[in-house]
């Protein structure tokens, strides 16, 4: 039985009159990356804010390490790490100062810097002001100062929104790694196949609703309701078959024909369930 | 009331004090005692080398430096951290608010108290033990005062151009009114009932052999002290450092 590190329990948020998170529930376990998933204003960003304490939920109740999240004060961010839009870096200082100075204030010995640098691949880059960093630079920095004390949970906010592919992908392995460390991950991303790629399980949030809930194979396939293949055959011709008796004997002969150059089946991506059950994109 | 962590304070003061070596910052006491420095000048050559002169000319350099420092700096220093989005990030990394507020306030007031010390060397102005005492006093409390109120200024501003807009106007009202008092018995009056007039006067005092400051100026600066730190609680509870 996996330990429960964040659960959401019926949690709603009133600004003045709008509603912006309505009823939200989900749990998430030791070792488990939980994403929620939603276009701007959805409510992601209120929900971690609510679960480090920032903001107060108007209903309902949250635990983040069986603590209430009403009750948080700053001895929980001793296990906690959060990484956000609004996570800043003193920029006149290096980034290994950077890095000092949090080491201090969460009594982290300074000799789990230099390691954590190299894994983040920063190490080159130590004596750098952070002004002089580039903007994926930056995100790893901010990512190394959340994981400078090896917190229990990390929440992440678009963590790789706006960077490149390939520093994107970097902190995907990092995360992966993390994951398979045992630490507990909220994510929260308008990115879909960063989802599909990293989550355990997804929520997707629209206008502050979990409209869907489960992992990104289960909601996909609750949704492949008309089955098709796509196939390419050698010729370069393309082919879109509907599930059936015929398109099996189809794909059979072609098969035996050796003439298949790729086969794929057509099951929704969580950006088409999303369209599907909002009617909304999520970019 | 929430614990302090020396550890943390000890962080947090080493990392601001380093900041206000930076050349946003470094250019108050920088301007405090070159204006002190030409003060003097102004006033000895002016005045015959009369020793009350050269009071005058600490009295305005230390008012300079109290507000420059204590106001601007402070509001400034806090505005910064949340234009950059770091207070945000210290506040979401175990620091409380006592440990941020002590650590922004002590290094502004050392900083502030050694160019307090630095412009009587400057205006070569002697002093005994005790009149030393007296004036550090004084002038510590209107440090701690002004930096205080330097703390509420900067709750209310977003950025560094709105530190600078919001406490401009504070700077004059409570640098230039101890400063006209000679020209006028209104701003006399006016200047007896603000902390800077009370540690302008001090230094006069001081210069003429008199106790620095009597129970009213005391009384003054303690309901002052402790106003401040009772708006900026009050401040505090109800925006946090950010409006």
């Amino acid at each position: 039985m996996h330990e429960d590190y964040i659960s959401i329990s019926h949690i709603s948020k009133k600004y003045d009159k709008d509603l912006v998170l309505k009823d939200v529930n989900a749990v998430l376990h030791k070792g488990e990356i939980l994403g929620f998933l939603g276009p701007s204003g959805a409510g992601k960003t209120t929900t971690i804010k609510i679960l480090t304490g920032q903001l107060m939920p108007t209903s309902g109740e949250a635990k983040v390490l069986g603590i209430d999240c009403c009750r948080i004060d700053e001895r929980i961010y001793e296990q906690i790490g959060i990484v956000s839009d609004s996570s800043g870096v003193y920029e006149r200082m290096s980034v290994y100062d950077n890095l000092k100075y949090f080491a201090r204030l969460l009594n982290v010995p300074l000799k789990n810097i230099d390691p954590l640098l190299k894994r983040i691949g920063l190490y080159e880059h130590k004596k750098k002001p952070a002004a002089k960093l580039s903007r994926g630079q930056t995100q790893r920095l901010i990512l190394a100062r959340a994981l400078l004390h090896k917190p229990k949970v990390l929440f992440l906010d678009e963590p790789t929104s706006g960077l490149d592919p390939s520093t994107a992908l970097e902190i995907h392995r990092i995360l992966k790694e993390l994951k398979d460390d045992g630490m507990a991950i909220f994510l929260t991303t308008h990115n879909m196949e960063e989802a599909t790629k990293l989550c355990d399980h997804v929520a997707l949030l629209n206008e502050g609703v979990i409209v869907e809930y489960g992992t990104p194979e289960e909601i996909c396939l609750k949704y492949n309701r008309i089955k098709k293949y796509r196939v390419q055959l050698t010729d370069g011709s393309r082919h879109v078959l509907l599930h059936g008796a015929d398109t099996t004997g189809r794909i059979t002969s072609w098969m035996n024909e050796d003439r298949i150059e790729t086969l794929h089946t057509c099951e929704p991506t969580l950006e088409t369930v999303f369209l599907e059950v909002t009617g909304r994109e999520l970019q | 009331m929430k614990p302090i962590h020396i550890r943390k304070l000890a962080a947090i003061i080493d990392v601001k004090g380093r900041a206000l070596f930076s050349k946003n910052f470094i250019i108050m006491p920088i301007f405090s005692l070159g204006f002190t420095f030409l003060m003097q000048i102004i006033y000895e050559r002016a005045s015959g080398g009369m020793a009350g002169m050269n009071a005058y000319a600490l009295a305005m350099g230390m008012l300079m430096n109290v507000s420059m420092m204590g106001f601007y700096c402070t509001a400034a220093a806090l505005a910064e951290e949340k234009e950059k989005n770091t207070l945000r990030t210290l506040m979401t990394s175990s620091v409380n608010g006592l440990e941020f507020f002590l650590g922004s306030l002590i290094p502004v007031v050392l900083m502030s108290e050694v160019v307090n010390i630095l412009c009587v060397f400057i205006t070569h102005v002697s002093m005994t033990p005790a009149q030393w005492g007296a004036y550090i006093a004084v002038t510590t409390t209107a440090s701690v005062i002004a930096a205080v109120v330097g703390m509420i200024l900067g709750i209310f501003s977003k950025n560094q151009v709105t530190a600078s807009t919001i406490t401009t106007p504070v700077v004059l009202v409570f640098m230039m009114i101890p400063m006209f008092t000679g020209f006028s018995e209104t701003l006399q009056k006016i200047s007896m009932f603000f902390f800077t007039g009370i540690a302008f006067d001090a230094i006069a005092n001081i210069s003429s052999g008199l106790p620095a400051v009597d129970i009213k100026g005391i009384a003054v600066l303690t309901a002052e002290m402790v106003l401040s730190v009772f708006l900026f609680l009050v401040l505090y509870r109800r925006n946090g450092f950010e409006r």
